[in-house]
């Protein structure tokens, strides 16, 4: 095969990958776009979980604290979990259970302890995750289908970047000399905005494509129960380790606080940042937060009547694949240093949703082109007028 | 004017190559068609729309009593540990603080170390996940254990057909005769 054709054969697999589902993956791109900044799109949108300052002094409340605020304004609400979110412009999300049976996320002030309102129930943040990462398609039995068919989407992207750096002849060389000529029509503009937004993107889409597709594979594995996880399995709270007490009266339980303090000197340079109470008499608490490495959390489990921890999961205990593995869904979702990083990697997603539309047109205007040359052809085999009519369209392209 | 159609295509063929590249729209047909599945499982996890898809009535159990519901109201759902179905409880108001666990099984429990699954969750909302086997008798009964701060303990039952319907049906297709 020459060299002409072999490359024309990729620039026609380039072309093919993406093309006849290009609405697809457009809409997977951008609603990933939108999961990565929906925190702050809900931030934007509702006052409720904003982290406001009463005053500029204000210390923020420990976890006992914001507790006691909640019992306070709220006696017959129960408390779940609490999780001080990343980036401190964000309220607290704190886990009620009311008496009428609804469980649901309270966004609670981290100054006061107030709770200044509740997770409507459109839930923008898990609804973009769900359309973009299962296409909204529920879990019945295992994964689901839709988790699939988006999950899928992985390989060809990976192809398109592989195939795109073959058929882009010496494209390190746009790196030093970027170009993007706008005055020469779409068609030029397009595909000079395809190949400079490709290859400053290079790094973004191999990480999307390659953590794209270890969600297949954890998929996969999911579906067929093999587990690659060092996590230990914990067992309930052993009968004789809970206390016995008067009727009608619960064990005491040690402070929220103290648990936190019991689990940072166990886990040496552990922010805690979350709070899961027990869910039930024979159930432990669980503190974690992250550590040095920041795209992963750490965990204990202790004994909520004793401070005894049952069991941790540090970043110590993980083997060197799980540091890959765990790492893949933060890389994915760029959560995992604050706002800074998302908006990176929501730029990003929005130059990739414009590489498949430029893709798309490139190829529209490509077709159009070719078409309008073999019009020409025939229009000159019978001298037919309308070659003058193609000769025009195509200056306007 | 046009002579083009020196090679006559068929309106069909020519319909296929104009829009063969955008067929693929059709695919958020799928999502749409999901959306009132999707807000109607948000609302049944978040407690909107109650305990669960069907609520099974109250269980007297000793001096205490709770509301039963099913999760779904449908038979169990396959699970690597056997057939699994969910169930949903409500405390009785007075007994919040009075009740330490609440455990379900199918069949009457000998000793509280057999009383089945235990439930998670507030006493304003919990849930266990139930294992049914497949040769389960259709008028089994289900038996729900408390036990009291103080260790006592307290028992009280509601018949399988009455806590979930959707179950027998399912048990009687699995081949289970009454």
């Amino acid at each position: 095969m020459s060299k002409k054709s072999r490359s024309k054969l990729w620039f026609l697999v380039h072309s093919w990958l993406a093309l006849p589902i290009w609405f697809f993956v457009l809409i997977v791109c951008v609603t990933g776009t939108l999961a990565v900044v929906s925190q702050e799109i809900v931030w934007l949108a509702n006052p409720d979980i904003r982290a406001s300052k009463p005053s500029d002094d204000a210390e923020p409340l420990s976890f006992d604290q914001v507790i006691a605020a909640i019992r306070r304004d709220e006696p017959k609400a129960i408390v779940r979990s609490i999780i001080r979110p990343d980036e401190s412009h964000f309220a607290l999300t704190v886990g009620l259970s009311y008496p009428d049976g609804r469980t649901v996320e309270a966004y609670a002030n981290p100054y006061t302890g107030a709770i200044q309102g509740i997770s409507p129930s459109f839930n923008f943040q898990q609804f973009t995750r769900a359309l973009h990462g299962w296409w909204l398609v529920p879990f019945t039995n295992g994964y689901s289908w839709g988790w699939y068919l988006v999950s899928l989407l992985g390989l060809p992207l990976l192809a398109s970047l592989v195939t795109g750096l073959v058929v882009y002849k010496r494209f390190w060389k746009g790196f030093l000399r970027p170009t993007l000529r706008i005055r020469h029509g779409a068609r030029i503009f397009w595909g000079d905005f395809h190949r400079l937004s490709g290859i400053w993107s290079i790094w973004f889409i191999a990480v999307i494509s390659i953590t794209g597709t270890w969600f297949l594979i954890q998929a996969i594995l999911g579906d067929n129960q093999i587990s690659i996880s060092s996590e230990p399995i914990v067992p309930v709270i052993a009968r004789d380790k809970v206390p016995l007490s008067a009727p009608g009266v619960p064990a005491p339980m040690i402070a929220l606080d103290e648990a936190i303090e019991i689990a940072t000197q166990r886990i040496p340079g552990l922010d805690a940042t979350f709070a899961f109470l027990p869910l039930n008499a024979y159930s432990h608490l669980q503190i974690g937060g992250r550590g040095w490495y920041p795209l992963m959390f750490q965990t204990a489990q202790l004994n909520p009547y004793n401070g005894e921890i049952a069991v941790s999961h540090l970043l110590s205990d993980r083997s060197t694949l799980e540091f890959v593995t765990e790492s893949m869904r933060p890389l994915h979702t760029g959560d995992f240093g604050g706002l800074w990083i998302k908006l990176i990697w929501a730029f990003f997603g929005l130059v990739l949703s414009m590489m498949v539309l430029s893709g798309l047109l490139i190829w529209t205007k490509r077709t159009a082109l070719a078409t309008l040359n073999a019009l020409k052809r025939e229009a000159k085999v019978q001298r037919a007028p309308i070659a003058k009519l193609a000769e025009t369209s195509e200056a306007h392209s | 004017m046009s002579k083009v159609a020196a090679v006559p295509a068929s309106p069909l063929r020519a319909f296929w190559r104009k829009w063969r590249f955008h067929i693929n729209v059709l695919l958020l047909l799928i999502p749409l068609g999901f959306m009132p599945k999707y807000f109607a499982d948000a609302a049944l996890f978040r407690g909107d729309t109650g305990l669960g898809e069907r609520v099974a009535g109250q269980v007297q159990v000793g001096p205490w009593s709770l509301t039963l519901a099913e999760f779904r109201n449908e038979g169990p759902s396959p699970d690597p540990a056997g057939p699994m179905k969910f169930f949903n409880a409500a405390l009785c108001d007075s007994c919040t603080e009075q009740v330490k666990a609440t455990y379900l099984r199918i069949g009457k429990p000998r000793s509280l170390r057999a009383a089945g699954v235990i439930f998670f969750g507030t006493p304003y909302r919990m849930g266990a996940a139930l294992p049914v086997p497949e040769r389960t008798p259709a008028d089994a009964e289900l038996w729900v254990t408390m036990e009291g701060w103080d260790g006592t303990m307290h028992q009280g039952s509601i018949p399988l057909s009455q806590a979930s319907p959707a179950t027998i049906a399912w048990l009687n297709k699995q081949g289970v005769k009454p």
